[in-house]
C-alpha cells in the first residue's frame, strides 16, 4: 500500500491546518520510525501545497510556515500521546500514528493515525456469519484499529449476505473521531475534581448513557433493553493489548477472535480467563501488602495526577505506606531496587497497564485493582474496569468501615490483623505520648542474632532492619587508608580474569 | 436423663470441688459415643422445660450416616454420690452433688484437631480401648496429647460383650487379653514423667480401670466387685480390690488365696473366679432364657426386675439384667469422680502448661487457686457454628475469676505480643450460655472451672483466644494449641455461577474459623484451595462449606491437589555463575542437599532462623558434621525466612560482600519458595555461595541488579544439581484378619505402598500393618482396601515424611517429569521447564 494512503497525509495535512497548528509533533512507535524521513517529506509537500492554495484563495498572507517534529522512543506506552516529549520542542498538536489507546490527552490535542492493515475481507466475512448462525445470539463486531478502514467494507458485505439468512443481528462498533482535543478533560489534572459531568463528552468514559459502551477508541450503542452478555462478542485483529483489555471488561461475554494474518477464528481463550484469575490472585496478595508503591506509568493521560492522589489517600487510609515513583517504563530491575515495596500500583493507560511477568519481585497491579483490595468490603463482583478515569468517578472513595474485625488473608489462610500506622500518630499527640514511647523502648527485642525478619511497615523500617545500612565510618582512625589498585577492563571479563577471557 | 432447672444447674457451678471437666478419647471405633450416650441417658441434664421434646443426642446428619463422629460434642451431666461411696474419698468435696463435663471426641486421625480443642478444656480423658482390638495408633496419639496437656487418665476396656458373646473365651484368656491391654496403655504413660501430675499409669486394683460393653449399657470397675465381696470374706475392701486383679488365685475347694496357681483344677484367678465368671454365668443364663435359674441369682446379688421387664427374653434380657446389676453410668461416673481431678486440684499444676507469663503473677496464682474472685482468666478454643448462618459461639473454658453477660474483655489471639497492639481487641460479651443438651441456656454469669459458650465475640476471634478483664491490661495470654496433624490433602473449589464468587470467598472464610484444621488459600493461579488433614475431613469440610456457609449454592471441586517438595540428590556438577542485568556484577554458587535429618531438625523448629548462631552451629557441628566455621556463616533460612533450605556464605576475601547480602536473601526467599522445577517449595537444599564479583560503583550492585540474579543463581545451581522431587508419604495403620491380608497387600502394592510392620495382635486373630503410602496414591484407598478385603480393613492415615522420588524430572518422559508437566499446567505455567542456559551465563 502506498504511504501517503498508509498514513493518511491528505486528511493529517487538513487537520494540521484546520487546526492552524504551527509545530507539530509526530510520534513514532518504534516499528514505523523507519517510514518516519518519508512521512515527515511527504507531509510538508502536501502543507505546503495546501498553505499555498489556501493563501491564493485567503490572500491574507500571514500564514505561517509549519515545523514538523519527530518523536520516537517515548517514556511510557507508545499507544498514549506523550506529551511530556512534545512540550519539549513547545509543539501545540501531536499527530500519533500507529496502535493506539485512545486515552484522553491533558493539554494537547491530538490526532490518531492508525495505519491500515490488510485483511481478507470476504473470508472475515464468511466467518463472521457462519460464526452468527451457529450461535442464533446477537453478535457485536469489534476490531483492532488498524482494521478500521476496511470496517464498513465488511458491514456491506456482510449486511449483503446476511439479508438472506434473516433473524440474524451483527451490529459493528465504530472508531471515535480520529482527533482529541484536550479541553474538557483538562481541568481533572489540574486537581479541580469536578463531578462526572465533565466526562460526559463520549470520548472519555466507558458507558456514557445506559447502553451506549466504548473502550480503547471503540464506540457502540446497545439496542433498548440489551445486555452486553447477551452479545457474542467477535473481534477482529490480532492478539494485542487492546484485546487482552476487550476480554477482562467484558469477561462475562462469550468472545472469538478472528485472527486477520493467518484467515482463521480462535476461539479457545482459557489463557484470557487464566489472566483474569491471575489478577484475582494479585488482589488478595495487595491485601497483605504493608508497602504499596505507586508507579506513574503515564505523564498524559488525563486525570493521572488526580488518580495518583486519590490512590496515596486510599492507601493512607487503609493504614498503608505509600510511595510514589517514576521510573518511565518498569522492568524487574528496577522495580527491584525497591525491595521494600510490597506491591506496585501502576497507573498508566489502560493497554499497559496489564504487566505481569513473573519476573517481577512483588506484582504490579492496576488502580481498579487496588480500590478492590484497599477498600474493606468491596467485592469483586466480575466487572472489570481497565481505564482508571473511570475509577475516579465511578468508584468515590468508600469511607472506612471502621469494625475492627481481623482481615481474613487467602494468602496465608488465616485471619490476620492490619498494621494501623495512623493509630500511632493519633498517640503522639496525646498527653501520654511520652509513656507510649518509653514503652516501646523498653518492649522485648529479637535476639539481634536472629535472621528471621518482621515484616515491615514503612520504607525507613525496612531499612533499620537490613543487615547493611551503609559504610561504617571509622572515627578514632585518621590515617589514610592504604591505596589500592583496583580492577581493570570490561565486565564481561576484567583484566586479572585471564581464564574467563580464554574462554571467549 | 435429670431434669433441671438453669437456676439448679448454675447453682451447682459454684462448687467448684465438685465439678470434673473430662474428656471421652479412644481410636475410631472402639465404642466412645456409645459408651457417652449410655451415660447421657443415666444422667445427663436437660432443661427441666424442654424435657418432653429433646432427642438425646442430637447428631449432625453426616455424623449419623457415617457412624463415625466429627466434631466433638460436649454435654453436662448430674450424679448424686451416695455417703457410703464417698466414705473413702479422701479430697475437697462440697455435698454429695457433681457435675461432670463430658466432651466426646472424634477417633478419627482426620479430626484429631478437634480431639486437641478438647482437651485443652478438660482435666481428665476417659480412654476408651476395645479389648479385642487392643491399644492403636490413634489411641496412642491421643493418649500422648492428653498426657502432653497434664490430663489425667483413666482407662475403660470398652466391648466387653465381645469376649462374652462374639469370641467367647474363657476367664484366664480375656484376663491376659485385657492385661495386655492396660500395659499397652501403661507403656504410653510411664513415659510421661512429671512430678506434679504423679503416677499416671492405670491399674484395676486401685480403681482406675473400668470394664464396659457399651453397647449394652453395663460396667464395673473392681471396687464394685470388692464391695460385694468385701462383707462375705470380712476383709477390707482395698484388700479386696488387691486381690480381684493381678497374681491372686483363689481356691473354692480350700477356700485359700494363693499368689500362684496351684494347678489344681478348682484355682482360679481372683478376677476370673469372683468377676469374669458371674458375668459370663448371666449372660449365658439370660441368652438361653433359663429364667429359672436366673431370679434366684439375681435375689442374692441384691436387685429384682420388674414385673413386665421378666418378660423379655434373650439379648434383651440379658441387656436389662446387665444395666440393672452393673449400670455404666454408676461404675464410670463414680471412677471419674474419685480419680480424676477436680479444677481446683487440676489447675494447681496445669498453670504451667497454660500459662505463658510469668509464674508468679496474680494471673498465674488465680489460675493456680481456681479463684473465682480473682482476675478473668478465659480460654476459646473453639468456634462453633451457631443456628443463625454465619455466626459463632466462642466455646471455651473459664480457668479463673467469672465470666457475665455485658463484661468488656481483652481478647488476646494468638499472634497477640504482651505490650504490643497486635492482635488484641476489647469487646463486651453480650451473651454467656451454658449448654443443657443441646439447648443454649442463658445465664447471668459462668464461674472458674466450668466451661462456657459466648455470643458477640466471633469477629474477634478467629480461632482461639485468651480473655481477660478489660483492665488487666498485664495479663499474659494462655499459651496456643498445639495440633498434631498438618493440612496436606488439598483441593481446588470454584463457584458454578460466576456470580456466586463473593459467597464463595464468605464461605471460606466462615470455614476456616469453624475448624482450626483447615486450611483455605489462594494459589498463585487464582484457584481457590481447601487444605484439610484428610480425604475424610476435607469431604467433611467441603460439605459443611456448601451447606452451612455458602446457603445451599454449588461448588465445584477438582480432584485433590498434592504438593510437592524440590530438592536435590547431589552437589552441583560444577560452580554456576550468573550475571546480573547490567552484566557488571557475577554471582557464584553451589548447591547440595543437607545432611539427612537436617531438614526436618529445621521443621521442628531444634534448629531455626532465631537460634543464637553460636549455639546453631555447635547443634550443627555435633550433629551434622558441620564444619564449625561454616556453620557460623549461615545467611538465612527459607522460604519465608524459617524454611528448611539455607544460604551460606562460603566465598573469602570478597569485597562489599555485607552490601548484597539483604539482596541475595531477598532474592532466595523467592526462589526457594518456588523452584526452578514447578515452583514447589524447596526442601533440604543449601546453596553455599561461592564467589562473588561486584562493580566497584555502589549504584551497579543495588537490589535491582543483584536480587534478580541471585534468583537466577540458585536455580541454576539447582538444576544442576540432580534435582529431584520430594512427595508427602502417610503413614498407614492397617487393622485386619488373616484372610485379609492378601487384599491388603495388593491393595498397598498396587499405590506404591511398602509394609514395614506386620505385627499379630496376640490373643486374637487381627494383624496390625504399618507401611507407608504417597499421600498422592492414597485417594479412594479406604475404599479400594473395603472392597479388597470386603470391609474387614480398616485404614488410618496420618502425614508422615517427605520422601524423594528416584526418577529425574530432567529426564522427559520419566514420572517425575510427567509430573512435573502436570504441576505446571494446574498453575498455568509454560509446560516446559526453563532450560538451565536462561538461568546460567558464561564469562
Amino acid at each position: 500500500m502506498d504511504l501517503e494512503s498508509n498514513y493518511e497525509i491528505a486528511r493529517t495535512a487538513k487537520f494540521i491546518s484546520g487546526g492552524g497548528f504551527t509545530r507539530v509533533a509526530l510520534q513514532f512507535p518504534d516499528e514505523l520510525l523507519k517510514d518516519s524521513v518519508r512521512v515527515v517529506s511527504v507531509l510538508r509537500d502536501k502543507l505546503r501545497r495546501l498553505r499555498e492554495s489556501q493563501s491564493d484563495s485567503d490572500r491574507n498572507g500571514d500564514v505561517k510556515d509549519v515545523s514538523l517534529f519527530v518523536m520516537a522512543d517515548t517514556a511510557y506506552g507508545s499507544c498514549c500521546v506523550d506529551e511530556v516529549g512534545a512540550s519539549h520542542i513547545n509543539a501545540d498538536c501531536v499527530v500519533h500514528y500507529g496502535h493506539t489507546c485512545f486515552s484522553p490527552t491533558t493539554t494537547l490535542p491530538a490526532f490518531f493515525v492508525f495505519g491500515k492493515a490488510s485483511i481478507s475481507v470476504s473470508n472475515c466475512v464468511k466467518k463472521l456469519s457462519d460464526h452468527a448462525v451457529r450461535n442464533g445470539k446477537p453478535v457485536l463486531v469489534l476490531f483492532g484499529l488498524e482494521y478500521a478502514h476496511l470496517i464498513q467494507q465488511i458491514r456491506d458485505e456482510v449486511v449483503e449476505t446476511c439479508t438472506s439468512s434473516s433473524g440474524l443481528e451483527i451490529q459493528f462498533a465504530e472508531t471515535m473521531s480520529s482527533d482529541m482535543k484536550p479541553s474538557e478533560s483538562h481541568k481533572i489534572s489540574n486537581g479541580s475534581s469536578e463531578p462526572a459531568s465533565v466526562f460526559s463528552d463520549d470520548k472519555c468514559i466507558r458507558t456514557v448513557a445506559g447502553n451506549r459502551y466504548s473502550i480503547g477508541g471503540l464506540v457502540w450503542e446497545l439496542r433498548e433493553g440489551h445486555k452486553m452478555e447477551d452479545y457474542l462478542l467477535f473481534w477482529i485483529g490480532s492478539d494485542n493489548a487492546a484485546f487482552a483489555s476487550v476480554v477482562l471488561t467484558f469477561n462475562g461475554c462469550e468472545i472469538v477472535r478472528y485472527d486477520a494474518r493467518s484467515n482463521c477464528m480462535v476461539t479457545d481463550l482459557s489463557q484470557q480467563r487464566r489472566i483474569l484469575k491471575r489478577r484475582y490472585y494479585l488482589i488478595e496478595k495487595a491485601k497483605d501488602a504493608n508497602i504499596v508503591g505507586i508507579l506513574v506509568g503515564t505523564l498524559g493521560v488525563a486525570g493521572y495526577l488526580h488518580m495518583i492522589n486519590q490512590m496515596k489517600e486510599l492507601i493512607t487510609a487503609t493504614g498503608k505506606k505509600a510511595y510514589t515513583l517514576v521510573m518511565g517504563r518498569p522492568n524487574p530491575a528496577k522495580l527491584a531496587n525497591f525491595p521494600e515495596c510490597d506491591i506496585f500500583i501502576y497507573v498508566s493507560c489502560a493497554q499497559t497497564a496489564l504487566l505481569d511477568s513473573k519476573e517481577y519481585l512483588a506484582p504490579v497491579i492496576t488502580p481498579f485493582e487496588a480500590m478492590l483490595a484497599f477498600n474493606r468490603g468491596s467485592e469483586w463482583t466480575g466487572a472489570y474496569v481497565m481505564e482508571f478515569q473511570d475509577l475516579i468517578n465511578s468508584s468515590p472513595l468508600v469511607s472506612r468501615n471502621q469494625s475492627k474485625e481481623a482481615r481474613f488473608s487467602f494468602l496465608k489462610g488465616a485471619y490476620v490483623e492490619d498494621f494501623d500506622i495512623q493509630e500511632d500518630d493519633e498517640d503522639k499527640e496525646g498527653d501520654l505520648a511520652l509513656a507510649n514511647a518509653t514503652e516501646k523502648a523498653l518492649q522485648l527485642r529479637d535476639n539481634p542474632n536472629s535472621l528471621a525478619k518482621q515484616p515491615a511497615r514503612s520504607g525507613a523500617e525496612f531499612l533499620v532492619s537490613r543487615s547493611y545500612q551503609g559504610l561504617d565510618i571509622l572515627n578514632g582512625n585518621t590515617l589514610p587508608e592504604p591505596y589500592l589498585i583496583g580492577r581493570s577492563g570490561r565486565a564481561a571479563g576484567y583484566k586479572n580474569e585471564k581464564s574467563g577471557e580464554e574462554k571467549l | 436423663m435429670v431434669k433441671f432447672t438453669v437456676e439448679k444447674l448454675r447453682n451447682i457451678m459454684d462448687y467448684k470441688h465438685n465439678i470434673r471437666n473430662m474428656s471421652v478419647i479412644a481410636h475410631v471405633d472402639h465404642g466412645k459415643s456409645t459408651l457417652t450416650d449410655s451415660l447421657v441417658a443415666a444422667a445427663g441434664i436437660i432443661a427441666q422445660e424442654v424435657a418432653g421434646d429433646v432427642r438425646m443426642t442430637d447428631t449432625r446428619q453426616d455424623e449419623v450416616e457415617r457412624g463415625i463422629t466429627i466434631k466433638s460434642t460436649g454435654i453436662s451431666l448430674y450424679y448424686e454420690m451416695s455417703d457410703e461411696s464417698l466414705k473413702n474419698f479422701k479430697g475437697d468435696r462440697q455435698g454429695n452433688e457433681y457435675l461432670i463435663n463430658l466432651i466426646d471426641s472424634p477417633g478419627h486421625v482426620d479430626f484429631s484437631s478437634e480431639v486437641t480443642a478438647a482437651l485443652r478444656i478438660t482435666d481428665g480423658a476417659l480412654v476408651v480401648v476395645d479389648c479385642v482390638e487392643g491399644v492403636c495408633v490413634q489411641t496412642e496419639t491421643v493418649l500422648r496429647q492428653a498426657l502432653g496437656e497434664r490430663i489425667r487418665p483413666v482407662l475403660t476396656v470398652n466391648k466387653m460383650d465381645r469376649c462374652f458373646l462374639e469370641l467367647q473365651v474363657d476367664g484366664e484368656e480375656a484376663y491376659q487379653t485385657f492385661q495386655r491391654v492396660i500395659e499397652n496403655a501403661n507403656v504410653i504413660m510411664a513415659t510421661y514423667e512429671d512430678p506434679l501430675l504423679g503416677d499416671v499409669q492405670v491399674y484395676p486394683e486401685n480403681g482406675t480401670v473400668a470394664f464396659s460393653a457399651g453397647l449394652h449399657g453395663w460396667a464395673f470397675t473392681l471396687t464394685n466387685f470388692a464391695k460385694m465381696y468385701a462383707s462375705k470374706f470380712g476383709v477390707d475392701e482395698s484388700k479386696m480390690m488387691e486381690r480381684l486383679w493381678g497374681e491372686n488365685f483363689f481356691d473354692t475347694a480350700t477356700r485359700k488365696w494363693t499368689s500362684k496357681n496351684t494347678g489344681s483344677p478348682t484355682c482360679k484367678r481372683g478376677f476370673v473366679q469372683f468377676c469374669y465368671e458371674p458375668i459370663r454365668q448371666i449372660i449365658n443364663l439370660c441368652m438361653n432364657d433359663q429364667k429359672d435359674k436366673l431370679w434366684p441369682i439375681l435375689q442374692k446379688l441384691g436387685f429384682t426386675l420388674k414385673s413386665e421387664e421378666k418378660d423379655l427374653m434373650g439379648k434383651a434380657l440379658m441387656k436389662k439384667v446387665m444395666q440393672t446389676w452393673l449400670p455404666a453410668s454408676t461404675a464410670l461416673l463414680e471412677m471419674m469422680i474419685f480419680h480424676l481431678p477436680s479444677p481446683v486440684k487440676a489447675q494447681k499444676y496445669r498453670v504451667e502448661n497454660l500459662y505463658e507469663g510469668p509464674l508468679d503473677d496474680i494471673y498465674a496464682n488465680a489460675i493456680r487457686n481456681c479463684d473465682p474472685e480473682g482476675p478473668l482468666m478465659l480460654y476459646v478454643s473453639k468456634m462453633i457454628p451457631a443456628s443463625d448462618k454465619g455466626r459463632f459461639f466462642a466455646f471455651g473454658r473459664v480457668f479463673s475469676g467469672k465470666v457475665s453477660t455485658g463484661l468488656k474483655v481483652r481478647i488476646m489471639g494468638p499472634n497477640y505480643v504482651p505490650g504490643d497492639k497486635k492482635d488484641l481487641y476489647v469487646k463486651s460479651i453480650q451473651r454467656t450460655l451454658i449448654w443443657m443438651g443441646k439447648r443454649q441456656e442463658t445465664v447471668e454469669d459462668v464461674p472458674c472451672g466450668n466451661t462456657v459458650a459466648m455470643v458477640g465475640l466471633d469477629q474477634f476471634i478467629t480461632k482461639n483466644a485468651t480473655l481477660t478483664n478489660e483492665k488487666h491490661v498485664d495479663a499474659h495470654p494462655i499459651r496456643a494449641m498445639k495440633f498434631s496433624v498438618s493440612p496436606v490433602v488439598r483441593v481446588a473449589v470454584q463457584c458454578r455461577v460466576a456470580s456466586d464468587l463473593p459467597k464463595l470467598v464468605e464461605g471460606l472464610k466462615r470455614l476456616a474459623k469453624s475448624d482450626p484444621m483447615v486450611v483455605c488459600t489462594i494459589e498463585e493461579s487464582g484457584e481457590y484451595i481447601v487444605a484439610g488433614a484428610g480425604e475424610l475431613h476435607l469431604e467433611i469440610c467441603l460439605n459443611d462449606l456448601q451447606e452451612d456457609f455458602m446457603g445451599g449454592a454449588e461448588i465445584l471441586r477438582s480432584d485433590p491437589v498434592v504438593s510437592f517438595r524440590e530438592t536435590v540428590l547431589d552437589k552441583s556438577s560444577r560452580t554456576v555463575m550468573s550475571k546480573s542485568p547490567n552484566r557488571h556484577n557475577r554471582l557464584y554458587m553451589e548447591a547440595r542437599p543437607m545432611e539427612e535429618g537436617l531438614a526436618e531438625a529445621i521443621d521442628e523448629g531444634k534448629i531455626g532462623s532465631r537460634d543464637d548462631p553460636k549455639v546453631r552451629a555447635k547443634i550443627l557441628s555435633e550433629e551434622f558434621g558441620w564444619d564449625k566455621d561454616v556453620a557460623k556463616k549461615i545467611w538465612c533460612f527459607g522460604p519465608e525466612t524459617t524454611g528448611p533450605n539455607m544460604v551460606i556464605d562460603m566465598c573469602k576475601g570478597v569485597h562489599y560482600l555485607n552490601e548484597i547480602k539483604d539482596s541475595v536473601v531477598a532474592g532466595f526467599q523467592w526462589a526457594s519458595k518456588e523452584g526452578a522445577l514447578c515452583e514447589e517449595n524447596m526442601r533440604g537444599i543449601c546453596f553455599e555461595i561461592c564467589d562473588v564479583v561486584l562493580h566497584a560503583d555502589a549504584i551497579h550492585r543495588g537490589g535491582g541488579q543483584v536480587i534478580p540474579t541471585a534468583r537466577r543463581v540458585i536455580y541454576a545451581a539447582q538444576l544442576t544439581a540432580k534435582p529431584r522431587l520430594m512427595e508427602p508419604v502417610y503413614l498407614v495403620e492397617i487393622q485386619a484378619p488373616e484372610q485379609a491380608l492378601g487384599g491388603v497387600y495388593s491393595v498397598l502394592n498396587q499405590r506404591r505402598g511398602h509394609v514395614f510392620e506386620e505385627m499379630q495382635r496376640p490373643g486374637t486373630p487381627l494383624y496390625n500393618i504399618k507401611a507407608y503410602l504417597p499421600v498422592i496414591e492414597s485417594f479412594g484407598f479406604s475404599g479400594t482396601l473395603r472392597v479388597a478385603t470386603s470391609g474387614q480393613a480398616f485404614p488410618q492415615s496420618v502425614f508422615d515424611h517427605w520422601d524423594m522420588m528416584s526418577s529425574d524430572p530432567l529426564e522427559g518422559g520419566s514420572q517425575a517429569a510427567q509430573l512435573v508437566v502436570e504441576i505446571r499446567r494446574r498453575k498455568g505455567l509454560r509446560e516446559q521447564m526453563i532450560p538451565l542456559n536462561e538461568y546460567e551465563d558464561m564469562l
